[in-house]
């Protein structure tokens, strides 16, 4: 099963197997890493499942899938960069093996 | 009242293994107004009740950005509560579950030498997750997406049931089935069963009699008890199924975490997406230019479900306060309620200006209509999917219909809003 990191804000990192097809937000709601709320539960109506693409896998990855994505990340509560996607917009497929995100301070 | 310490509440640790009924402390009416709520805060404002919210209760709403302070308290015979209007603020309350807690949330009435929570909306971190990983893959985007098709399938039969008769009351030939055959499908439970679910839930919800209520509730209770008995001996790929079945970290769920589940996915899904297709429908027989619009931009079909969603959201979401916390130099002192008003702070015009236009085009913020935080709406997905289909089936069928002419509109009162009933003629 593909593989994604997560990056906390204070450096500390936790692996887990997200199957192929979900999305990385509930890889880490399933896998109770913190982090990441996901509130809106990937309608996607809210902003907090931000995570920054590792540098290394942005090329892979991309930028906002969609316009509301775009339009969402806007009201994200920490800084908005270049690498900065909604989590739940990202859905597993065999070539994110390996992805690693990291996350933001805050969610709220 | 200068008692507004509560030892019990403040004590209280959330057993699922072990349901007990929290201490929550109660104030109702005037004379029980603790003594640090400021007398310049103290209102009656007449939400859910009053006839002049119930004239046109979305406009009333509206107005409360202007009418009321952000926080004030209102004081009412059935309970005190702070009510807090502004989005910024129900952001903040919905977002922080050790302070702002889910308990004794549902009005239901329960034993409390028997006492069950409603789960997952009672249960707060750390084991709200637990549970809303058992059934988040149904009710997740992919979930539900899966069964997109029968939903649909659903709502063209019911549609094909009236349309050649050139008229119907919205709220019972198509409000009210759709979301009951729908939780049917979901759950796992005979369709044979619709119309009695739907008359149990109509007394649940509507009747103002304390003893219909509960036998209705009975009823229910009975026939899910028998279900739950039944999925447990013969699984099935329904929820009720994978609720019985389901374990947590290693261990079944109990009789009680299964019935308080069960029961509340019942109660959770029976009048809010009811309430809003009643709303939304009224709205669209008196806009047809508007209706024109929605047709002619069919791509744009989800802009203009979370739209509808934000002008016509339909209920509130109570907490109670943990710790003493100040909010705009307001201070909510621990064993206070708050209620968030969830339709007025989708109008507060600092985050949707102009708030009452119908504006497909608004650029995405975080909606109330199902709450924020870890208590958000889990059927949040199937409520926009069955409304995205409605529309689609409604109007591809019935592009053009009114009001019926001479009807008046009544609006419900209490916790879910929405009118009583919506005559329709095409």
């Amino acid at each position: 099963m593909p593989k994604v990191t997560y990056v906390q804000f204070d450096g500390s990192q936790q692996t887990a197997d997200v199957p192929l097809g979900e999305n990385v937000m509930r890889g880490a709601l399933y896998n109770g890493i913190e982090g990441i709320a996901g509130e809106c539960g990937g309608a996607p109506s809210c902003a907090t499942c931000h995570c920054y693409v590792d540098d290394a896998w942005t090329g892979v990855v991309g930028g906002p899938a969609t316009s509301v994505e775009a339009e969402l990340l806007e009201a994200a509560a920490c800084e908005v960069r270049g690498e900065s996607r909604l989590s739940c917009q990202i859905v597993m497929t065999e070539a994110l093996d390996g992805l690693v995100v990291h996350l933001p301070e805050t969610q709220f | 009242m200068g008692a507004t310490s509560f030892p019990e509440l403040q004590a209280y640790v959330q057993d699922p293994l072990d349901p007990q009924k929290p201490i929550v402390p109660f104030f109702a009416g005037t004379d029980q107004i603790p003594a640090h709520v400021p007398p310049e805060l103290v209102k009656t404002c007449g939400l859910m009740f009053s006839p002049e919210f119930l004239a046109a209760p979305h406009d009333f709403m509206a107005a409360m950005q202007d009418n009321y302070p952000p926080i004030f308290y209102e004081v009412t015979p059935f309970r005190n509560s702070w009510f807090l209007t502004k989005h910024e603020d129900c952001l903040f309350v919905l977002r922080n579950a050790d302070i702002f807690r889910n308990l004794e949330a549902s009005p239901f009435p329960r034993e409390a030498d028997d006492y069950f929570f409603f789960i997952p909306q009672e249960v707060d971190p750390p084991h709200h997750r637990k549970y809303r990983n058992i059934v988040d893959p149904v009710f997740c985007p992919a979930g539900i997406k899966q069964i997109e098709a029968l939903i649909r399938q659903r709502a063209i039969d019911i549609i094909e049931g009236f349309v050649d008769a050139g008229e119907c009351n919205f709220n019972t030939a198509f409000g009210r089935p759709l979301p009951v055959s729908v939780f049917l499908d979901i759950m796992g439970l005979p369709q044979d069963m619709r119309d009695t679910f739907v008359e149990w839930g109509d007394t649940m919800i509507h009747s103002q009699d304390p003893a219909e209520v509960g036998a209705a509730f009975a009823k229910a209770i009975v026939y899910l008890r028998g279900a739950i008995a039944e999925k447990k001996a013969n699984p099935d790929g329904g929820v009720v199924s994978l609720i019985a079945n389901a374990e947590i970290e290693g261990r079944k769920l109990t009789d009680k975490e299964v019935f308080g589940f069960v029961s509340f996915l019942w109660i959770g899904g029976l009048d809010t997406v009811y309430a809003a297709l009643n709303n939304i429908w009224l709205w669209l027989a008196q806009n047809p230019d508007r209706v024109e619009e929605i047709i002619a931009r069919p791509d744009d079909i989800d802009k203009v479900v979370e739209e509808l969603l934000r002008r016509y959201s339909v209920t509130f979401s109570t907490r109670v306060v943990m710790k003493d916390i100040e909010m705009r130099g307001v201070l909510l002192k621990q064993g206070d309620r708050v209620l968030t008003i969830l339709p007025s702070a989708n109008f507060d015009p600092e985050v949707f200006p102009n708030p009452l236009e119908v504006d497909f085009d608004r650029p995405r913020k975080t909606i109330l209509a199902f709450t924020v935080g870890v208590h958000s709406c889990m059927g949040g997905h199937l409520a926009r999917m069955e409304l995205k289909i409605a529309l689609q089936e409604w109007l591809k069928r019935i592009p053009k219909f009114s009001v019926k002419p001479g009807a008046t509109i009544e609006y419900k009162p209490g916790g879910v809003v929405g009118p009583v009933a919506v005559p329709l003629v095409w």
